[in-house]
């Protein structure tokens, strides 16, 4: 059995001293995987990539990526390592232009001119409506658009590792679909590992290998996709929310 | 009466400082923009480049070389700068965000305190002033001071450089992108500690800067930052917290106010006239000339 990519193992992290949020939660993630994670609200999802990322510094515990540990460095550290967040709101800079929130993308690989600017073209070659507005603000971006662009922005690092944060909450259903069908692009493109949470999940199954459902804390099931049918994971949340 | 001549001196007059209050307004609102706190000794930084730039032209340069000493004051508050940054500043950032505007007030008030006191025991309460071999230069129709002169051309050169390297460099790219989301510069992988550092380091070179440049002018003392604080301050609410273009407007909107009422109105109330703008400003537009729409390092 291979090494997973990514490793969590009985990891504990708190905003408040004393009030942990995870609870002594472990996960693996395969490599070139597509991995859900879903659960009541307050379960811990977001709270769980903040913690990956090193937004948050967990207290206990380890997080390794390819055996490498990474559980307290710090965010701009665990980037260079191949790692790329999405975060739940839309991650865009509303008064630089496209092209400049893709080169902000492109910080860790500045130095690279030739990649940078290879990457960026690829990036407009797989999102043309990007291309042509490559000299608008990002602020005059649709929501749809803007999401595609924060996505884009993770994109041009080639990261390994891609953790998605909600990413069609307040989207139409349309949109939804886009946002879904824009997040296997990437994982085919580049290609990359993806660690999606998400409270959509009747669409997210759709498009994931294997789910993890979190209550609490910590993991409550987890399993190949198959093993989710929406019958199971109704009474699941059923049993999360009732105790 | 209202000679043409008297109203075009008073306006270059009014342009020409208004520039220079503008550099301690920049200081303020990009510090402001980037950190999302406000330093409160950024006059204690005004008042060390003014005495950097006294000692350096009176006891190693000489006057022929003032023009010399003026980056290096700048270079001293932005070392200077760095370390406070790194010593007191940085600790609050590692924390949660909750109390952290709370902190920085604190601390930079405490710094405050400090600082002029340090100056107080060290040089004494006396008045120094920079030597200046400057001749009277022409402006116009209108004679003016060559230290005054200079301040406003060193003034306009540090802020084509400071909009040169915020416009068209990578890290001037890192700081218009942290002003606007420190999440996302984040998720970019830049070090948003390390951006802090050298946004506070700026923002205090810039008033740093503004002391060298005015010490011949406003002369160097432990206090004298106070006047040049509160006319940043003054500026950064007419300007809008946080906008750098609002910045830099009002800067040179309350040089020319202060300029034309003390001309034609009474030079004893010079500093009040910006106060009623000010007044006039949160009476009808409280986020300021340039507000949050402007907010953009």
């Amino acid at each position: 059995m291979t090494a997973p990519l990514l490793a969590i193992e009985d990891i504990h992290a708190a905003y408040q001293s004393g009030v942990d949020i995870l609870q002594g939660m472990s996960l693996d993630v395969p490599l070139g995987g597509f991995v859900l994670v879903i659960g009541p609200n307050g379960a811990g999802k977001s709270t769980l990539l903040k913690t990956v990322f090193g937004l948050l510094g967990p207290h206990r515990g380890a997080i390794t990526l390819d055996g490498k540990p990474i559980a307290g460095l710090p965010p701009h550290e665990v980037k260079r390592l191949g790692v790329s967040y999405v975060p739940q709101e839309l991650n865009t800079f509303p008064h630089l232009t496209v092209e400049e929130n893709l080169r902000v993308g492109g910080w860790t690989i500045r130095k690279d001119a030739a990649r940078l600017k290879r990457r960026i073209a690829q990036v407009y070659e797989i999102f043309p409506v990007l291309a042509e507005r490559r000299r608008d603000k990002a602020g005059s971006l649709s929501g749809g658009q803007g999401r595609m662009l924060s996505v884009a922005r993770e994109m041009i690092t080639e990261p390994r590792l891609m953790l998605v944060d909600e990413p069609t909450v307040g989207l139409a259903p349309n949109l939804a679909d886009q946002v879904y069908e824009l997040l296997q692009t990437a994982r085919k493109a580049i290609p990359t590992t993806i660690l999606l949470v998400d409270q959509n999940v009747s669409d997210a199954l759709r498009h994931a290998e294997a789910v993890v459902m979190m209550n609490l804390g910590k993991v409550k099931a987890a399993g190949p996709v198959a093993e989710f049918g929406e019958d199971r994971v109704r009474d699941l949340i059923q049993e999360c929310l009732l105790g | 009466m209202f000679s043409t001549e008297l109203v075009v001196q008073t306006f270059i007059s009014g342009v020409m400082i208004g520039v220079l209050y503008a550099l301690m307004a920049l200081g303020i609102t990009f510090i402001y923009s980037i950190m999302r706190m406000i330093n409160w000794a950024m006059g204690e930084f005004y008042m060390i480049g003014s005495y950097l730039q006294y000692m350096l032209v009176a006891f190693l340069l000489g006057p022929d070389l003032w023009w010399l000493a003026i980056p290096i004051s700048a270079a001293g508050v932005f070392a200077f700068g760095l370390v406070v940054q790194w010593g007191l500043i940085k600790p609050i950032f590692k924390k949660p965000p909750e109390a952290r505007d709370d902190y920085a007030t604190v601390v930079t008030l405490a710094l405050l305190l400090l600082l002029r006191s340090l100056a107080t025991g060290l040089a004494g309460p006396n008045q120094f002033t920079p030597g200046s071999n400057l001749p009277i230069v022409m402006v116009g129709p209108m004679p003016m001071a060559g230290a005054r002169v200079a301040a406003f051309v060193f003034a306009l050169v540090a802020l084509a450089l400071f909009y040169g390297v915020l416009r068209y460099s990578w890290y001037g790219l890192a700081l218009r992108a942290t002003s606007q989301s420190r999440v996302g510069v984040q998720t970019a992988g830049i070090d948003v500690l390390g951006i802090d550092r050298v946004a506070f380091g700026i923002g205090v070179a810039l008033a740093g800067l503004a002391g060298a440049l005015l010490a011949p002018v406003f002369l160097v003392f432990p206090t004298n930052g106070l006047i040049t604080t509160v006319k940043g301050f003054e500026i950064v609410v007419i300007g809008g917290l946080g906008s750098i273009p609002g910045a830099l407007i009002a800067g040179i909107l309350l040089g020319l106010i202060e300029s034309f009422g003390a001309a034609f109105i009474d030079s004893a109330y010079q500093n009040i006239y910006g106060f009623a703008l000010v007044l006039l400003i949160l009476a009808f537009k409280p986020t300021g000339l340039f507000g949050e729409r402007g907010r953009e390092a």
